[in-house]
């Protein structure tokens, strides 16, 4: 299978005068063509500042990140789409004009990318929504919005940085249905980034669990539920025993407070 | 018996007008206390040609105001408001001179700018200048970065980044300062006309005073508050346009 994400021994220091902080420490991982792959961990361990430096946002202090075989050096809007905690709309743009930002930023043709753009709403199932202005829409409604954004210019990845993160959890769950019906009608690579053990088991093939101080891989999980994914797999004995594996690799790094923070 | 609103507004200012006339007209007040509507109207006699040389005088002075107190305000805060170290050293200076009264410097500018248009205009952008610089530090602190590096992601920088994600993002509460930075000029101009000058509205309307002509008095002021209406009559237009999505946002907050 094609490497989609290759990490090698990746490492991020936060420059310091008196404390550095080793944030991310030897991170190898690899993602296939196609895959659905989250990386779950406690707040504080890293996952986001890996997700930026994979997105060529923030540079790596050591190591190296190859998307498609070639080294990440800066943003790659076509190759790889970001989906941010808070779906982060202009609040001026319509849900439409949000999702034609990524075109318009690529000069595309003002009737093509109206076009392409309502595509994507479609298929978020925002359909009828378009000409509404962000805060018209409910908090899971702005999340489909930014991940049409994120699809409108046809990325091969998709990363998602605990993007149901600030939803309840009725609408969270939907959203993860949603995501699944995305990413088989689209094919995409997804990686997603968050906290939510149970999420990330109900979504992804293979699950990384990282842990902190320095953030680092603990382990790969391969989740061997068949697909499609339904809601009474959450009860299975195999659900159980992934969500055990997860959180006892979590919590005996230290990773978990015994008292809240 | 529906009656539009304008129609009521109307009404109750004729009504307003009318008493003020009766009280005058009954002399129940001194006419150098308070000149009537009638004699207002009036003074167009005595003091029109006046005050008609001296609204074009006083406007320039206002619009070349304006123009300094914008383009240095805006300019000043961005450069303070982009860079941490000037946000450091010369924001709360800034804060500070803003808040001591800025007529204790006019005897200074008069020694250094003169009698002439020079003084009044310089007193006037100063006045601006303040919370109009002050709005503008205040915005490019403190707007959502989060936005830049949503651009980034999605291939801008920049002027681009900057254009499309930032500059939107601050122009409701530059706009804001601009509203106030423009009325401060404003005063600034007409108050200094009032104390040393030669000529202006301002000018006028002190040497009315001392004359007791009330009523041309009263011209004056009503014709400096036109000039601040319709000065502030695009602003808010404009305030309401670019700040029509935070508004909105503020008040749909938590639905």
């Amino acid at each position: 299978m094609q490497r989609s994400i290759e990490i090698k021994s990746l490492g991020k220091v936060y420059q310091h005068p008196v404390r550095p902080l080793q944030a991310l420490s030897r991170i190898s991982l690899s993602v296939a063509q196609g895959q659905f792959v989250s990386i779950v961990g406690a707040s504080g361990c890293g996952k986001s500042t890996l997700l930026q430096i994979v997105a060529g946002l923030i540079e790596a202090s050591e190591g190296e990140v190859l998307v498609e075989g070639a080294p990440v050096t800066g943003p790659m809007p076509g190759k790889i789409a970001v989906v941010f905690q808070d779906a982060l709309l202009l609040p001026w743009r319509s849900a439409l004009a949000n999702v034609e930002l990524p075109l318009e930023l690529k000069r595309v043709d003002k009737s093509l990318r109206r076009k392409k753009a309502e595509e994507m709403i479609e298929l978020v199932g925002l359909g009828g929504f378009g000409d509404r202005l962000p805060h018209e829409l409910s908090g899971g409604m702005k999340q489909r919005v930014s991940i049409a954004r994120g699809l409108v210019q046809d990325p091969s990845i998709v990363m998602m940085d605990e993007p149901f993160g600030a939803l309840d959890e009725l609408t969270r769950t939907r959203m993860g249905d949603e995501l699944l019906r995305i990413w088989e009608a689209t094919q995409k690579t997804i990686l997603l980034i968050t906290h939510s053990l149970s999420e990330a088991i109900y979504l992804s093939d293979t699950v990384y669990v990282m842990g902190r101080d320095p953030g680092r891989i603990l382990e790969q999980v391969t989740v061997d539920l068949p697909r499609p994914r339904t809601i009474d797999m959450m009860g299975s004995e195999t659900f159980g025993r992934l969500r055990n594996r997860l959180w006892k690799l979590i919590s005996s790094d230290g990773s978990i407070p015994s008292s809240d923070e | 018996m529906a009656v539009s609103s304008s129609a009521r507004k109307a009404f109750y200012a004729i009504l307003c007008l009318a008493i003020w006339q009766a009280i005058c007209s009954a002399g129940l007040v001194s006419p150098i206390i308070l000149a009537s509507p009638l004699s207002i109207v009036l003074a167009v006699r005595t003091s029109g040609s006046e005050y008609l040389a001296a609204i074009p005088f006083t406007l320039f002075e206002i619009v070349v105001g304006i123009c300094v107190a914008w383009i240095l305000g805006v300019g000043a805060g961005l450069l303070i408001g982009t860079s941490q170290l000037l946000s450091v050293a010369i924001a709360p200076i800034l804060s500070a001179i803003f808040a001591v009264p800025l007529i204790v410097w006019y005897p200074i500018m008069l020694i250094w700018f003169g009698l002439g248009a020079e003084s009044k205009i310089v007193f006037g952008a100063a006045g601006g200048f303040f919370p109009i610089a002050l709005n503008t530090v205040t915005a490019a602190q403190s707007f959502d970065r989060r936005f830049v590096t949503l651009g980034r992601s999605l291939g801008a920088s920049g002027p681009r980044l900057y254009w499309k994600f930032v500059f939107p993002l601050l122009l409701p509460p530059i706009i804001a300062g601009l509203r106030i930075g423009t009325s401060f000029v404003v005063i600034g101009i007409l108050v200094s006309e009032m104390i040393a000058s030669t000529e202006g509205i301002g000018f006028w309307i002190s040497t009315y005073r001392t004359m007791f002509q009330t009523g041309d008095v009263y011209l004056g002021i009503l014709l400096a508050l036109s000039a601040c209406m319709l000065l502030n009559w695009p602003l808010t237009v404009l305030e309401r346009r670019a700040g029509a999505w935070r508004d909105a946002e503020l008040l749909t907050f938590g639905r």
